[in-house]
């Protein structure tokens, strides 16, 4: 049940996401990409599962459920820190284009040219 | 078990934080960058030497278990004859692209960390080649792609800002999908090592691993990877990041980080997914194996790549934007013998599309930062990169202009050059293939043919009116009098973009020729590059040898698997 409930969460969340990344605003398109790399965040963590206890609980005063995969957690760990960083330098960025080009409407700033 | 895996990788980091520690003084950070460099070529020549020797002889697989935790548990670092191959063209372009930037990159830009960044970009490379886990894979591209992102923005004004904001908006949503589909391998096959993933995916039915949604998710991280080297369809960001960088870091974007996109491909498609067996023809493809899928994705975007760049390229009507669509383009050709490979007959055809991809992706590592770096050199005396204002340089800049051509011929495919050799393996592979009859082994070299005409094209169009006819106004305010390498008998004037020394010109000029004569020599020489290249072939179709390699260690059972071998 949980999964199920995860995937539809899942879909809104790249919804939102993708939706933000094709704005005009440069601000909000940053605030798509945060959002689709934080759904994907959620995802690693769904793909391990939700059968088990906190792998720390487990095994403790004896019996007990098996643990839940500690792997993909290890992942998310190192996946949203990689995603604080490049959110942070994307904001940066996105000032440094407002201050150059005067506007972070993508339209004003033109093509690839 | 050897630790000499991590040399290079060490080496690489070591250097970035002393250049972070020695940003006071000039200096001894120039300095400690280039020991650096040096120190790193050192190291991959090391490993390359007990991977490699002796030439044409049979290559050993290094592999380093980090912390002693054996595969699948730990991270896994494996240096074979592929990942040494690709080490190697990387440490070589980075030392030379690191000479010529300490010369033209201003003092301001130096302190402004980028020798780190260098450094840093350097060591995501490294680990890209080295890793042999997954998800290690995405964090060494991010470590990469993270440096890249400043780098491009360097100079930071209106055109560089608005390159690297599509540059770091398309890689992030590329980490993301990356991220995705590796989570998603983690979910269906339950490791994340790749040589534990290649065994399990060899033998799915006792470990209930499901081969299908593989062959789903690894096509979602094909387009992660297409994305990183600039394969159609997505190589729309190339031209104008490719602008944007100063022009050592897009010699070293083109010459050496587009090539981790094309070694994670042979990697994963042709090493660890192509272990796998499945029945393709719900999908209308014959062929049991993950390669029949993919050689025809491949194929079409190596074509649209090749004719799409080749005819951008032709249209450009700057040197440097010629320079990046002919980039588009020769990735394409890099993946074209690689399509031929996926969807080969025979084993030899198939061992020799993948020589011909390295030899070529060699080849453009050499020549293309070669070109990249000339261009930066005009626009340094000449203070412009557009055809119109330039034109004459051959009689201004002889030394200069011998670089540019060679390197131009050696793109183009003419014999004494390496380059040639890399064309003509191109050719060879997908005729072969033809004479076995393989389907679209024609188009394939319709295709090719089509490419190496429109290379022609435009290399002859950027050569005549940037280094033939009359000296422009531009050139000649900048260059009155004949100057060359090595004491030209009238010293330059400071002219162009102003305040250049004669010294740093002279080195940026030096590296240009170091790196034709680079290029001549691989084609004089090219034996033991063939030789190189066969063996990193034969390492990345053994995927057997991949897994015996990484899976041999306490308390891990060997199986047999299924893959080819």
């Amino acid at each position: 049940m949980t999964q199920v409930f995860l995937a539809a969460i899942l879909g809104i969340l790249f919804m939102i996401g993708t939706y933000l990344v094709l704005r005009r605003d440069v601000v909000r398109v940053v605030w798509g990409i945060s959002i689709i790399s934080q759904s994907a965040n959620v995802y690693l963590v769904t793909m391990g599962g939700f059968d088990g206890l906190a792998p720390i609980l487990s095994g403790h005063g004896g019996g007990g459920p098996a643990p839940s995969d500690p792997i993909v957690q290890a992942l998310v760990l190192t996946a949203i820190v990689i995603g604080f960083g490049t959110t942070a330098l994307a904001l940066v960025l996105t000032y440094r284009v407002y201050e150059e080009h005067g506007t972070i409407d993508m339209y004003e700033l033109g093509g690839s040219r | 078990m050897s630790t000499l895996v991590i040399a290079p990788l060490l080496v690489a980091l070591v250097t970035a934080i002393l250049t972070l520690l020695t940003r006071p003084s000039d200096l001894l950070q120039r300095t400690v960058s280039l020991l650096g460099g040096v120190g790193y070529l050192v190291a991959v020549a090391a490993l390359f030497d007990a991977v490699i020797l002796p030439l044409g002889g049979e290559s050993t697989t290094l592999v380093y278990q980090v912390s002693n935790w054996a595969a699948p548990f730990g991270i896994t670092l494996v240096a074979d004859a592929l990942s040494v191959f690709m080490l190697a063209l990387a440490s070589f372009v980075s030392l030379l692209v690191l000479v010529y930037s300490v010369a033209s990159i201003d003092a301001f830009g130096q302190r402004l960390s980028y020798h780190p960044l260098y450094h840093f970009m350097l060591v995501g490379v490294t680990g890209s080649f080295l890793t042999g886990d997954i998800f290690n894979l995405f964090v060494w591209f991010e470590v990469m792609l993270m440096s890249s992102y400043i780098l491009v923005l360097f100079y930071s004004g209106r055109e560089h800002t608005r390159a690297a904001l599509n540059y770091v908006v398309l890689n992030l949503i590329g980490s993301a999908v990356m991220l995705i589909a590796i989570g998603g391998l983690y979910s269906t096959t339950g490791t994340l090592n790749m040589a534990h993933m290649a065994q399990l995916l060899s033998n799915p039915e006792p470990h209930n691993v499901a081969v299908l949604p593989v062959l789903g998710l690894s096509a979602v991280l094909f387009s992660v990877f297409a994305l990183k080297a600039g394969l159609a369809p997505f190589q729309f960001w190339v031209p104008a990041a490719y602008r944007a960088a100063p022009s050592p870091v897009t010699a070293m974007l083109a010459g050496v980080v587009k090539k981790v996109g094309v070694y994670a491909i042979i990697r994963l498609y042709f090493t660890i997914f192509a272990a796998a067996s499945i029945d393709l023809s719900f999908l209308g493809i014959s062929g049991d194996s993950f390669l029949g899928f993919f050689g025809p994705v491949m194929f079409a975007m190596a074509a649209v790549s090749i004719i799409l760049g080749g005819i951008g390229a032709v249209g450009r009507d700057d040197v440097d934007g010629i320079l990046a669509y002919s980039s588009i383009s020769q990735v394409g050709f890099i993946v074209l013998p690689l399509a031929v490979a996926a969807t080969a007959p025979s084993e030899t055809v198939r061992d020799l599309g993948v020589t011909a991809a390295l030899v070529y992706a060699f080849n453009h590592g050499l020549a293309k930062s070669l070109l990249f770096l000339a261009s930066g050199t005009i626009q340094d005396v000449v203070g412009s990169d557009r055809l119109s204002d330039l034109g004459g340089l051959a009689d201004r800049a002889p030394v200069l202009a011998a670089g540019f051509l060679l390197g131009a011929l050696t793109l183009i495919g003419v014999p004494p050059l390496s380059g040639f050799f890399g064309k003509f393996l191109v050719f060879q592979a997908a005729a072969k293939a033809f004479a076995a009859g393989a389907a679209g082994a024609g188009l394939a070299l319709a295709v090719a043919l089509a490419g190496a005409i429109l290379t022609i094209a435009y290399y002859t169009r950027a050569w005549n009116a940037v280094f033939w006819g009359r000296p422009s106004d531009a050139v000649n305010a900048a260059l009155p009098d004949r100057w060359s390498v090595g004491g030209g008998d009238v010293a330059m004037t400071d002219g162009g973009s102003g305040g250049l020394k004669r010294l740093e010109l002279t080195t940026q000029v030096t590296v240009v020729v170091a790196l034709a004569i680079a290029a001549i020599g691989f084609g004089i020489g090219f034996e033991a590059l063939f030789a190189t290249a066969d063996a990193a072939a034969h390492a990345a179709l053994d995927t057997n040898g991949y897994i015996d390699a990484v899976m041999h260690g306490p308390g891990v059972g060997l199986e047999s698997g299924g893959g080819h071998a």
